[in-house]
Parts: structure tokens; sequence; C-alpha cells
């Protein structure tokens, strides 16, 4: 197999490549012309839906099928909102991408706009990345400058504004739904579906949201062909009835206790291993790999010993995974607890739950608690099952919950007490020696409170 | 009642109207409007939340609501001139974020959330800032510091004026 | 006709039937646990108490696929095939975790709260709830935060149903309810300034539904908090006395006092739905200032009168005063005005009838919903209006009878009152100055009880017994709440008495009698539903 040559992160480095200049010295926005030109938004819509693009943000559906549901003959308008909302830890390539090489995303946004008839594109940025905001801005105005946005793009009957949006500090606000709600002024509490937004969205319009990377390998799609797009990456699995392949290039995200933490270009499908071994410089200070996670943290965990596993959409699920995620690969070495680990995570969801269901709400701030009691020397063997049953029980896949955050607030805790869960318990039982076998409810620690 | 004088500017409330067009309804320009106020006066005061809503047509309570969900905007008093925060997710947390935040409570004094009683900073924690591969990293206002070891932190609260 | 299966059982709905899981549920007899949904509101399935399985039919083969997950049946609709299934074990362990969730942090305050015996989180964890409680967070006592004039909120005991917020968004349209913060720490509060005092409170005058509609005791009725246990109380169907809408209520009451007032639900008037005005429009009922003494007039003063020899004296002075009046208070039910007015013309013919005055306060209020409360504030004009025009020949109205009063020297007059608050004037007693005879029967003293010759004390609305008919011409039935104050014979029961029918008042057996004798009120013959009838049914030929 040929050596893969970064495309989306083909510019990366160059100085000044987050000017038009230096992006139309490589070929920018040669697709939105040959688009506008040749193509109508339903060949845009079937070539890309051709090509097996998958969304990038996290769900991994099918992006041109999304694209399909927008009701056929709507009055309009239609609004397409680009989710740069960007939280899941571990994650950092939209980032990359917006700071370094806002033209690609912008000229991607464009045709996927005109793809889907859109009116105006809302590009919701959170508001913890200020040079991406800045950069952004600054591209969209090149934009409007040089007729590829506003009336009348290159003389063609197609318009499109953006508007950039910012977000204030919330994770939720990267859930499609959450994400529309927070648009439109109010608290990010996700809605129910259905509607879907691709029949009522934003404004109760028809709308799409797309993530930044997805949109950014439109661009590369219609620059290089569906074919090519093809060529890259792991076609279905044959004994998966649904797993509709993996194509295309991927930005993983390596991070943690590697030598080179960094945004690197693969075709998707590259394993842990080679991640680590071939961009990350292997594990830092020459100690042994204990542990991963797959694709953000909402994904759960890896043992070193699943280190094998390709990281497409495909495999993680095999692993006990949640899925391929946001692809941002984490890295714990053998001196990581995993009851650290764990109390990391369960504080980071309980944080972020929007609060308006039930499980979510009280499952995490429930799971809180107890991992900050078993922290400090409290914990019962009786905790790992009941943080267990917590986990089972909440989540959009039992359907007890409106949204994914509470799945990915379970899939940590289910993939770190099944996979250590003799680690967990000898922590427990070394640190409460006195309480560890008590099965009764334990009255709460006084505790700071940790939120 | 008697006349209070306005806490939103001309100015703020012209960049704030500026934002209507933008959108179909006037509560999206929401967040809009908070972030300005935000910007100018590093916090967003209930008597601005009040002339907010009265621009934009809605009630004090729903602007409210909405603010009170993020955690970007103080609303009893300023921020300090440099608002740190810390991150504290997994990757900065796997390369010493929560003890770098430690260190920096203890040494500018002060609990994530407070500022320092000169008004010079204040420290906040953030979730993942996206930035992991400079983990552990800081948000100073709008510089990103990235791999910050304790001398570093001193050293940069040290240039805050 | 769509079919919808509910644990086996099959349910027809209409055709054009719009219902969720819980709607269909009920029709089978099953109550599927819930704390958002609400059906005069939004659907936000965000409390996930309703989850279930759901599944269809196939019509043609008979065979069932049931969804792999949950769903929650407020937001599922029951179409053709839809199959719900409530007791799967599956379903069972949903709900038992919600209801553990909603536990977690609640202050275990059931022996200081109000909605201790009508609260859903007790109601459904003895039903759905876990046996042994496995949460390792302390128990506490919840913070109690003032929203208002009428309402109160203990902040702790809240389950973030949302249902408040909701209602002042999209029934009262006023907004003043919001959530503050995110996640576990989000709780329910109005506007307040910097020092923590209300700016914008809750101050609308349908802002007493709230505690109606929240599931659990977070949001107290001021009037109501630590007032009664509600299993002391009974409840009695009645309708709201307060203005022409003629909301739907019920009174409940211990021992003859009354305690509160709560909206019935009424698809074809109030829906869910009461304001304020009535809602707290009952303790004139029980005011020291309320008259409860019969008396006579003699020349050295009010003497009491003895409710055993009264109507046969009253008969008996009537018969002789000459030309007859009486003012019929469009506070008086159907019945009682019919009794009252048969009573009158039977001893003289040629008596008069009017209509008390009519209150009206300022101009009707409409909200966003559509409810409206109306300026006119008596619950009984048009049905009292139709007796007076039927029986009296024509529509007689306070002022021109007042006028006619004073040229026309009527022998007795006979005024009904049962007004909440002042209702005539020293100009009023100047007009009847000429009547030989004065007999006013009311339940508070005015110019006009202080003049009368026979003070007979009246019912307040919760002792009447009969029908109201509202702004829609709506007939609306009800039978007495409480028993009235030692002292007061209710209206009804005297008219009875006077006209000569043996043993107690039935204002049914009335209402049949006017049905045939007064087309207007045809519809109401045969039975009244609880939700009344459309008297203009009729009207049509």
């Amino acid at each position: 197999m040929p050596e893969f040559k970064p495309v989306l992160l083909a510019n990366v480095g160059k100085p000044e490549s987050y000017t038009r200049k230096v992006y139309e010295q490589t070929g920018g926005y040669q697709a939105l012309r040959k688009v506008l030109k040749t193509l109508s938004p339903k060949d845009v819509q079937e070539q890309t839906k051709s090509s097996g693009l998958r969304g990038r943000g996290g769900a991994g559906f099918p992006t041109g099928l999304k694209w399909t549901f927008l009701p056929k003959d709507h009055p309009g308008p239609i609004y397409f909102c680009l989710n740069a909302d960007e939280s899941e830890p571990g994650t950092f390539n939209n980032r990359i991408l917006m700071e370094d090489d806002p033209h690609q995303v912008l000229e991607g946004l464009i045709i996927s706009c005109f793809a889907t008839n859109s009116a105006a594109a809302y590009f919701y940025m959170r508001c913890e990345y200020p040079l991406a905001y800045k950069r952004i801005c600054q591209a969209v105005a090149e934009c409007y400058e040089a007729g590829y946005l506003g009336k009348n793009i290159l003389g063609s009957p197609y318009s499109l504004d953006i508007h950039v949006h910012r977000g204030a500090g919330a994770y939720i606000c990267g859930e499609e739904t959450g994400l529309i709600e927070s648009l439109e002024g109010k608290r990010a509490w996700p809605r129910i579906k259905p509607p879907f937004p691709a029949v009522e969205g934003a404004f109760r319009k028809p709308t799409v949201v797309n993530n930044v990377e997805t949109v950014a390998c439109v661009k590369q799609i219609f620059d290089r062909g569906v074919d090519w797009f093809k060529s890259i990456g792991i076609p279905p699995d044959p004994n998966n009835p649904r797993d509709a392949g993996s194509y295309g290039p991927k930005l993983y995200c390596l991070s943690g206790h590697i030598n080179k933490p960094g945004c690197y270009e693969a075709p998707l499908g590259i394993t842990t291993t080679e991640l680590i071994e071939k961009f990350g410089g292997g594990i830092w200070k020459g100690r042994k790999a204990k542990a991963a996670i797959p694709g953000g943290i909402s994904m759960g965990l890896l043992k070193a010993s699943e280190f094998h596993c390709k990281l497409d959409f495909n495999d993680p699920g095999k692993f006990g995974c949640l899925g391929l995620g946001t692809a941002a690969v984490v890295v714990m070495d053998e001196t990581v607890r995993m009851v650290d680990f764990l109390l990391n995570s369960c504080r980071f969801f309980s944080h972020e739950s929007c609060g308006q269901c039930t499980p979510c709400r009280e499952g995490t701030s429930w799971a809180t608690k107890m991992m900050t009691r078993i922290k400090h020397g409290k914990g019962r063997l009786k905790d790992l099952d009941l943080l267990l049953e917590i986990a089972e029980n909440m989540g959009i896949m039992p359907g007890t919950t409106i949204c994914g955050l509470a799945d990915g607030a379970a899939w940590p805790m289910k993939n770190c007490i099944k996979k250590f869960r003799d680690e967990l318990e000898i922590y427990i039982k070394s640190t409460n020696p006195s309480g560890w076998m008590e099965t009764a409810a334990v009255p709460a620690l006084q505790l700071l409170d940790i939120h | 009642m008697a006349d209070k004088p306005s806490i939103l500017t001309d100015e703020m409330i012209a960049e704030i109207k500026a934002f209507l067009p933008r959108y179909p309804s006037k509560q999206a320009v929401t967040l809009p409007a908070l972030h300005i106020v935000n910007e100018k006066l590093r916090y967003v005061p209930l008597r601005a939340v009040v002339e907010i809503a009265q621009l934009l047509e809605l009630h004090p309570s729903q602007v409210q609501d909405t603010l009170t969900f993020y955690g970007y905007f103080k609303q009893d008093a300023p921020a300090g001139r440099c608002r740190l925060w810390v991150c504290r997710s997994i990757s900065c947390a796997l390369r010493g974020g929560d003890e770098l935040l430690d260190h920096l409570a203890h040494s500018l004094g002060v609990k994530p959330g407070e500022t320092t009683a000169d008004g010079r900073i204040t420290l906040e924690y953030a979730e993942c800032l996206g930035a992991c591969e400079h983990a552990p990293c800081v948000l100073a206002n709008e510089k990103l510091i990235p791999s910050v070891s304790h001398q570093q932190a001193d050293e940069f609260v040290q240039t805050v004026k | 006709m769509p079919t919808v299966f509910v644990n086996g059982q099959e349910i027809t709905i209409g055709d054009k039937e719009r219902l969720n899981g819980i709607q269909v549920a009920e029709r089978a007899g099953v109550d599927i646990p819930r704390y958002c949904w609400h059906p005069g509101l939004s659907v936000v399935a965000s409390c996930r108490m309703c989850l279930v399985e759901a599944g269809k039919k196939d019509s043609a083969t008979g065979k069932i696929t049931m969804q792999p997950k949950v769903v929650p049946a407020c937001q599922t609709p029951a179409t053709d095939g839809t199959v719900f299934v409530t007791n799967s074990p599956k379903v069972i362990e949903a709900r038992a975790m919600v209801e553990e969730d909603l536990l977690l942090r609640h202050p275990v305050d059931c022996p200081i709260c109000d909605k201790a015996g009508e609260c859903s989180l007790q109601d459904y964890h003895f039903e759905h709830g876990r046996k042994e409680r496995r949460a390792d967070i302390q128990p506490f006592t919840s913070r109690r935060r003032e929203l208002g004039d009428t309402i109160t909120l203990f902040v702790d005991r809240c389950v973030m149903c949302t249902r408040c917020v909701r209602f002042t968004r999209e029934i009262s349209g006023t907004s003043e309810l919001m959530v503050i913060n995110r996640g576990a720490h989000e709780e329910i509060d109005v506007f307040r300034d910097e020092n923590g005092q209300l700016e914008f409170p809750l101050d609308n005058k349908l802002s007493g539904n709230v505690a109606d509609i929240c599931p659990v005791g977070a949001l107290g009725d001021k009037d109501f908090l630590y007032q009664q246990r509600v299993w002391f109380m009974k409840s009695h169907d009645n309708v709201c006395a307060g203005c022409s809408t003629g909301c739907s209520i019920k009174v409940e009451e211990n021992q003859d006092h009354v305690y509160r007032l709560k909206p019935r639900t009424n698809p074809h008037v109030n829906q869910w739905w009461m304001c304020d005005e009535g809602r707290y429009g009952f303790h004139h009922v029980h005011d020291a200032s309320r008259v409860t003494e019969p008396r006579r007039l003699e020349k050295t003063g009010y003497v009491s009168a003895d409710w055993s020899t009264l109507p046969a004296e009253l008969s008996a002075r009537l018969k002789k005063a000459g030309r007859l009046a009486a003012v019929l208070s469009p506070h008086l039910t159907v019945e009682e005005a019919y009794l009252l007015a048969q009573y009158v013309k039977s001893l003289d013919p040629t008596a008069v009838l009017a209509l008390g005055p009519v209150p009206v306060e300022g101009t009707d209020e409409k909200f966003r919903n559509g409810f409206v409360i109306h300026a006119e504030k008596c619950p009984n004009r048009r049905g009292v209006e139709r007796i007076v025009s039927s029986l009296g020949g024509e529509l007689l109205n306070w002022g021109d009878f007042l006028a006619r009063a004073e040229t026309e020297a009527f022998g007795a007059v006979w005024v009904t009152g049962g007004y909440r608050t002042p209702w005539n004037d020293d100009g009023a007693v100047g007009s009847l100055a000429n009547s030989k005879l004065l007999i006013v029967q009311d339940c508070f003293a005015s110019p006009l009880w202080e003049r009368a010759d026979y003070q007979l004390p009246s019912a307040t609305f919760a002792e009447r017994e009969g029908s109201y008919v509202n702004y829609q011409d709506r007939l609306q039935s009800f039978k007495w709440a409480i028993r009235p104050p030692q002292g007061v014979k209710t209206d009804g029961q005297l008219y009875w008495q006077l006209l000569g029918r043996a043993g107690l008042y039935k204002a049914a057996d009335v209402l049949e009698e006017i049905g045939r004798e007064i087309p207007y009120f045809a519809a109401a013959l045969g039975g009244v539903a609880d939700v009344g009838v459309d008297l203009k049914v009729n009207q049509i030929a």
C-alpha cells in the first residue's frame, strides 16, 4: 500500500496557510467552482452518498444519506449548522483545521450548503477557541470579498450567508439538537426526536448539522473524486450487515502519555499500536502502555492488549467500545490508576450533563459522588456493581435518555469496571480495609463540592 | 421607578442590534449579546440582563435562564483582568492538569472561580480546551499557553498586570 | 377506527383522535406513571418515568415487532396497530431506576410537606420504586424560596419536570419562571436583583395553577400552606362563582370548613386551569362577619326569628302584602331563582321579577392559551336572566327595577344577594323606601340589610346546590360541598319549604321541571354530565 500523504492537513504548517492567497495557490476553491458550474445539489448529494463519507463528529452517520432526509420541494429557508463546538476530551482536530486551514473548511461548507439548498449557515464555534474564531471570521470576510459568499456566488444562482455564532462553554452544545437550541438563544437542552432536525430544526425549519472535519472531507471529495475517497480506508465488514464502511482519510488526535502528541492524518482503520509507534514516538518516559481511549472519552477504553483494534467505524465495537467517536486517542501508561481515570471521566460528565432527563442528571451525579467516596478510601466492592447498573441503564441505547451524553458517560464506566475490575477491587480493599465488604448504604462523606 | 442609568452603552446596543438581521428570531441574539456585554464589562450584571431582554423583546427570566446554563458568564462582580482557565479533562489530567490547578490556587491564594484581591487574575477550571497536544494547557483570556509547567505558570502570572 | 394494544388489551380509538401512549393506556385502565407530561402542556419527555415498550402489530400477519429500546409513552403516538407493553421486566426496571434517581437527592420532608398524600413521588415510590435505599447521599431538609405573593418554592424537592416553567411560557404567557444552572445544580427561580430580592416575581393571575401541576411538594400554595392534610379533606365537584367563565372546580373541605379550591378538568370551559381570584375567593365563606341569624324587625329593634316558624310567617305576611317583587341575584342557581320566582308568582301572579346587579370589574382578560377571566364577576347572569324574562315576562335589570320601585309602591320586595363584596348602597335603600315590606336574603350586612324587615342569612356558593349557566351558555350542575353555618338555611331549602314541597330540596328535580317549562334549558333534561351541557344545542330550532 503506497504511503498515505496527508490531504486534510496538507496546508498545515505552511506560512500564512490560513489566508485565501496561500489556500488558492494549491487549487483552493476550484472544487467549488466546478460544483457550482457543473453539478446540481442533487448531484452533490448523490456523489457524497456514493463516496461513503460518514460523519466525523462522533456518530459516524453517512453524510450523503443525512442530507437526503431534508424534505423535497420545501419552500425553505433551510439552515445548515456547522458544528465547531468540539468539546470531546482528547479531541482537537477541528481546532487545527480551523486555525491552520480555515478555507478548506469554508469551501467544504459552501459546497455542503449548496448540496442541501441551505439559505444560511450558522458556524457554531465554541468560545474556548479564540484563535480559530479570529481566523474563521477573517476567512469568511475574504470569501465575501472574493465572491465565494453572498448573493449569486461566482455568478451562479446560489446565494449563501455564513454567520459565526459563539458558544459559551457547554459540551452538550455539540449535540445536534443541543446546538440548535443554543443557537436559538435558549439553554442547550437537546430535543426529543421525532421531529428530526432535517424536518424541523433551527427556527422550526429543516436543518442539517455537520462536523468541521466532515465538510473538509466534502471539499476533498469534490476535488479529487469519489473513487479517490473510496480508495482510502476499509470497505464494509461482510460479517456486519449494519457496517457502512470506513472510507477516507481521518484525523487522529493523539495525546496523553506518548512522546509526540499531535494531530495525525491516516486512512481510516489504523490501529492504536501503529498510531503510537508511527506517529506518537512511542510511550513516554520509556514506560509501557496500560490503556487508551479510542475516540474521545465517550467511547470507553481499550486495554493495552487490545491496541490491535482498528480505529475505524466497525472494530471498536468488537472490543466493547461505543465506537470510533472523534478518533481522539488518549494513551495511559502503566502508572495510571484506573480509579483516577474513572473519577475524571465521571466528573466530566456530571459537570456537562444538561440536566434535562432524570437518568443522566442523577446517574452522572451519583456516579461522581460514588467515585469520589471510593477514591477517598470509603469504597465497597458492591459499589462497582451499582456503578455498572447505573451505566447499563442510562443512554439512548437502552432508550432511557433523550441524547447520547448518557451513553458517553456510561461507556467509560462499563469498560473500566469490566476491563480493570481486579485493579479497582484491589484499590477498594486496600484503601478501605474495614469497610470494603459492607453491603448496606453508607452515610455520605462530608466532601467539598467537586463540581 | 427612578431612572437608573443604562448599563448598556450606545455602542453595545448598536453592536447587539447589528446581530439582529442574521437570525430569524430575536431570541437567537441572546448569546451574541451576552458575549458583547461580557467582553466590555468582564461580567454580565443582572441589570444588563434586564436591558438585553428589553432589546430582544424577551422576559429577563428567559435571558437569565440561558445565561446561567453556561459556565462562561460571571454575574456577581467583574472577572479579573486576566481570566485563567486551567484544563482538567483527561489529556491534561494525565499530564498534571489537576496539580497545576492546585498549584495556581495555592500560589494565587484563591479557589477556582475566585478573583485575586488585586483584581488581576480570576482562576477557573475548564473542561477540555481542545489543545490536548499541549497538555497541560491554560487559556489566559484569548491566549493559549501550551505545556505549562508550574514554573512557567508562576512566570506567566508575574507578567499579568 | 384504529386499534391499539395495551398489555394485550385491544382498545379502539376514534379516527380523528390524536392520543399518546399514556392516554390510550388510561382507556385500558392502566396508569402509566409520569412527572413531566401534562395534557395541557408541550411534550418534553424529560422525566423518563413513562418509559414503556412499544411496537407494531402487523394487521395482515398478526406478527408483533417490538422496538428493542424502551420509549417514553408520552411521545409515542397511538396509531392503528401500535402495541404498548407497560408491565414487562424491562419497563419495571427502567421505572424503578428513574424513581430511585429522583429520590437520591430528594429531601426527606414528607412529614412537613403539604403534598404528602397527593404526591406523585410518594405514590410512584410505593407502586414502582425499589424496596430499599441504596444511595449514599445524606438526607436533608429543603431550602425555601419565595417566588411571589401566591406561590412559595421548596427548592430541593423539585424534580425538574419543568411543568411550571412551561406553564408560565405556554399558558399564562408571562414567562416569570425559569431554570437556572446546569445538570444536577438546576433549580427553579424567578428573576431577582443584585440583592436576591424579587424583581420580576411570579405574579400572573393564573399563578396558583403551578402548585396544582407540580407533581411533588416543591411549589407550595401559600394560601393553603400547612392548613390541612389532604387525606382529611373531602373533595366535592362544584363550579366557581367568581366570574362568568364558570370554571369547573373542586371544593375541598374537612368538617364543613373549606380549605382550598382546585380546578376540575373540563375541556369545554377551563381545560385544567382556574384563575387566582376564583381559586382564593372562598375565604368569605368562613368570614367572621358573615350573617348567620334570621331576624325580624320590630318596633324595639331586631329580634331573633325561628326557622321553624319563619316560612309560615313569611307566607302569611306576603299573602296580604299586595304587589310583590323579587330581585333575583346572578349568584343564585337556576333552580333557586326558579323556585323563588315560582313562589312569589304563586302568591301574586302580577309579581315583578328583576335581575340583581351584575358586578363588572375591569375588562375581560385573555391569556396566551385562550383562557379568559371575565369582567362579569358572577357565575349565573345568563341563567337567572332567563328565569326572570321567562317567568316575569320581561327582563328587568337592577337599575330599572329601582326606578320602578320609587314610583310603584310595592307591598313587599324580596331581595337576594349572595355577593362576595359590597353590592348595594344608600341610594338603593332610598329607592326602596316606599316598599312596605323588605326581605333581604344575603351573606353579609349591607345598607339594604340594615333596613330590612326580615333579615334572612343566605348560603354562599359552597353551600348551594343547583346549576349555573356560564358565558358560553353552558349549564353546569353541582351539589353542596359543605353545610352552612348554624343559623343559615340555604336559599334552595327555604324556597322549597315555602312552596310547600315535602322533604329536602333536590336541585335535579327542579332542573327537570325547568327544562320542560323553559325551552332555553331543554338540553339539561335527562341529567347533566360532569362537564355540563351546551344549552345552545337546542336553540337552532
